[in-house]
């Protein structure tokens, strides 16, 4: 049985309040809260990033079976660049290990799969190929922004030369099967789905700290016996980065849980360490899933609704995606680097007005007061963004 | 559970928020079965009971006014030796009234609102030895800038003597610990609507369309106090009409500010653009909102603001100040600082042209206002009562 750990790591690029009134005192191109995003980047780093790494580094030294993956957009290691460099050395030399793999996705963690033209996708993959190349191996498997995963976004990304990717392990795909596989894709050749175990994912990633949970506190030696009775080739555990340190405070012994792991799984011979692209090597896929409709890891519903779900989201995303050709008409690369991070998908997840338990979970990462709020914003500045557009259109 | 409650108004006699509480909480209570006799002040207009359970004592005239202490010029007119004399009189005859109702049927509780009645239920916790709910709509320092010893006395006595704090709001809640009251015996209730009472209000398509004439129409509607904040709302709109004038501004109230503001919208060069509507009828009342393409809340001290439920509950988008109990609830209102003009002025203008914007608000608006009833109100209120009768064993 191999265990697959893979961390996604991102922080979005926030925008700055836009004034209607002419009264923004924002530098470069005035959209981005350069000031907000510099104090949350190094706020995360410090209680996250630099911490988690300097313990996953330990790790790999101590026990050579450990294995680790994860992704970075392209926009955290823009911002790491800008406002927290020590940290992309503390990734690099995570890389430098051999063992610590990191995963394709689409550069600025966008909702492009979803314009109905595949080019900018596409772009924006290889962009983001191109990034991880400089510090760290590039992946044969792939994961698309927030595990949005379809037949035809299988088939996509294995005509890009993809092995793997990653999805999440939902019952309704899933039937009477287990996560704990490797599966083909229901129109692809030889592309490997590796499904993501939530429950196991969500223990740690969720509900590690919550003392309404039966199982408080969640010990190393307790989860590792869990790992050791599964069934099947491998479970993926899959989650945010942020998990240590952030929405697990240190003081909730997150680090110390994560520093016990390997020696508990240590412990049981049949259990090992495999990175996704050493896993799509090892094991044939079992059988087949179908999924003709878009999932993804978030919300409740698992679909694509936290970012297009209400009349808002989808009309700021179809005004965003109408401007793409111009955009790249005009071969403006400062121009394409901003229409580009305007399709963070973050700020389509700020505009969701679900109720119930989802919602706070959105107010947490949101830094409007409310999701009409950050509609306001993000299309005062997508109007301004137009018009700068049809500027430099006329010259 | 027979209570005796002491009011100020009662349909149609209205003047704010604590009348139109005082109406669906006695309605909603009495449909759970419980007694109440309202002892409220003589009115001068026909009041009758609508509802079994339920009987209307009018107890004395007064001078007395819960909002409008000012006269036409602006002076605080029936402050001074006058109010005090005017408390004391009415007090003691309300409390006189009261006990001798008591001889005859026998209450559970003395339930008192606001600080006007607060000296006559604290006599008679007293006499009566029955337990005391005081519920506080607001406080002395919400209704003024300048906080009156004389008022505030009362209220820290009335938060004192209660066995029991009803606050409409959390910010409320604070507000009477101010006042000393132990946070202990605080509990908040908050405000509910009537959908049905919305739902039912018929605007004449034809003349809404002559009136607006193609222009969005932004309406404020509250006394025109200063914590009300119409001069915000004024300095706004100037602000939405620097960008576009096909916009109109209804102010629906009256009070102390009206000379004001009215100098005001033409200092401002907007007047062209501003309808002072005066004191709406309870009926015009509900068609306004109907009107509307946004409601606009921006108190700069609201202890709740039911008008903007109301607003919602006919799925009209609401724009809220922050310093608001409502803000504490309402899911589907934009929340601003009342001082910051420019983002108010934003977030009138983005409701206003932002098609998806309005309809996800207004949706939402009228979804939530569905589930802040009166009936949860009143069983909020009952909790209390049962408790306060609890600890009295």
């Amino acid at each position: 049985m191999e265990i697959c750990i893979y961390f996604q790591v991102h922080q979005p690029m926030r925008l700055a309040p836009y004034s209607i009134f002419g009264e923004s005192a924002r530098g470069g191109d005035g959209y981005f809260d350069d000031e907000l995003n510099s104090q949350i980047m190094r706020k995360v780093a410090s209680k996250c990033y630099i911490p988690a790494n300097s313990l996953m580094l330990s790790l790999l030294e101590k026990h050579p079976e450990f294995r680790v993956s994860y992704s970075l957009t392209g926009v955290f290691l823009e911002q790491c660049r800008q406002f927290a460099p020590e940290v992309l050395e503390s990734f690099a030399a995570l890389a430098r290990t051999g063992r610590a793999e990191f995963l394709s996705e689409t550069y600025y963690h966008s909702l492009a799969y979803l314009f109905a033209d595949k080019d900018e996708f596409i772009a924006q993959v290889e962009l983001h190929q191109k990034a991880i190349a400089e510090f760290a191996q590039t992946s044969p498997v792939f994961r698309n922004t927030e595990a949005m995963f379809s037949n035809d976004i299988a088939y996509l990304v294995e005509r890009l030369g993809y092995s793997g990717i990653l999805a999440e392990g939902l019952e309704h795909i899933l039937g009477w099967r287990s996560p704990n596989y490797l599966y083909g894709v229901r129109g692809c050749e030889r592309i490997k789905a590796l499904l993501r175990h939530y429950k196991l994912s969500d223990d740690i990633g969720y509900r590690f700290s919550a003392k309404w949970w039966s199982e408080y506190p969640l010990t190393a030696d307790k989860y590792a016996r869990w790992l050791s009775q599964l069934q099947g080739d491998c479970v993926n555990i899959f989650m945010d980065y942020e998990t240590f340190g952030e929405h697990h405070w240190e003081d909730t012994g997150i680090f110390k849980f994560l520093e016990a792991l390997p020696a508990e799984v240590e412990k049981y011979p049949h259990l090992r360490f495999s990175t996704p692209s050493e896993l799509v090597l090892k094991f044939p896929a079992r059988d087949e899933i179908d999924v003709p409709q878009v999932i993804s890891w978030a919300d409740m519903e698992r679909d694509t609704s936290a970012w297009l779900g209400n009349d808002m989201q989808k009309d700021a995303f179809s005004l965003l995606e109408s401007l793409g050709p111009a955009v790249k008409e005009t071969k403006d690369a400062q121009l394409i680097r901003t229409w580009r991070m305007l399709g963070n998908s973050d700020h389509f997840y700020y505009m969701c007005t679900k109720s119930l338990s989802d919602q706070d979970v959105h107010n947490y990462f949101s830094p409007y007061d409310s999701p009409f709020d950050a509609y306001i914003n993000y299309m005062n500045i997508l109007r301004d963004f137009q018009e700068k557009l049809a500027d430099a259109k006329r010259r | 559970m027979r209570v005796a409650m002491l009011g100020w108004e009662f349909p149609p006699f209205v003047s704010g928020g604590l009348g139109v509480h005082c109406f669906e909480l006695t309605r909603a209570l009495c449909a759970r079965g419980v007694e109440i006799d309202f002892f409220m002040p003589v009115s001068g207009k026909e009041i009758s009971s609508p509802i079994p359970n339920l009987r209307i004592i009018e107890v004395a005239k007064t001078q007395l006014r819960p909002y409008l202490f000012f006269s036409k010029s602006g002076q605080r007119a029936t402050y001074g030796q006058n109010l005090i004399n005017a408390v004391n009189e009415y007090s003691a005859k309300c409390a006189e009234t009261v006990a001798e109702y008591a001889r005859q049927r026998r209450y559970d509780l003395i339930h008192a609102h606001d600080w006007m009645t607060a000296r006559a239920a604290s006599a008679l916790k007293k006499s009566l030895l029955l337990p005391l709910v005081q519920t506080f709509h607001s406080t002395e320092f919400d209704r003024t800038s300048w906080p009156w010893d004389y008022i505030l006395d009362i209220e820290r006595a009335a938060a004192a003597n209660a066995d029991l704090i009803i606050a409409v709001s959390r910010r409320t809640k604070a507000q009477v610990m101010r006042l000393g009251a132990d946070e202990r015996k605080i509990r908040v209730v908050y405000n509910g609507v009537d959908m049905r009472r919305f739902a039912s209000a018929q605007i004449d398509g034809q003349a809404a369309d002559d009136f607006k004439r193609n222009r969005r129409v932004v309406l404020f509607l509250g006394r025109l106090t200063e914590q009300k904040g119409p001069v915000q709302f004024l300095h706004a709109a100037a602000k939405v009409l620097s960008k576009d004038k096909n916009v109109l501004f209804l102010v629906a109230g009256k009070g102390e500010l009206l000379p004001l503001l009215i100098n005001m919208s033409l200092q401002l060069g907007i007047s062209e653009n501003v309808r002072f509507l005066g004191y709406l009828s309870e009926e015009d009342q509900r068609r306004i909102y109907k009107l509307a393409d946004v409601y606009v809340m921006p108190s700069t001290s609201e202890p709740f603001g039911i008008t903007a439920l109301e607003a919602m509950s006919c799925g009209v988008p609401v724009i809220i100040s922050k310093t608001s109990g409502v803000a504490e609830i309402a899911k589907s209102a934009i929340k601003v600082d009342f001082w910051d003009i420019n983002a108010m002025a934003a977030k009138i203008l983005a409701v206003l042209y932002l098609k998806p914007l309005a309809k996800t608000m207004g949706k939402m608006a009228s979804g939530e206002a569905a589930g802040l009833s009166w009936e949860k109100t009143a069983e909020e209120t009952l909790k209390v009562y049962n408790e306060a009768l609890a600890a009295r064993g």
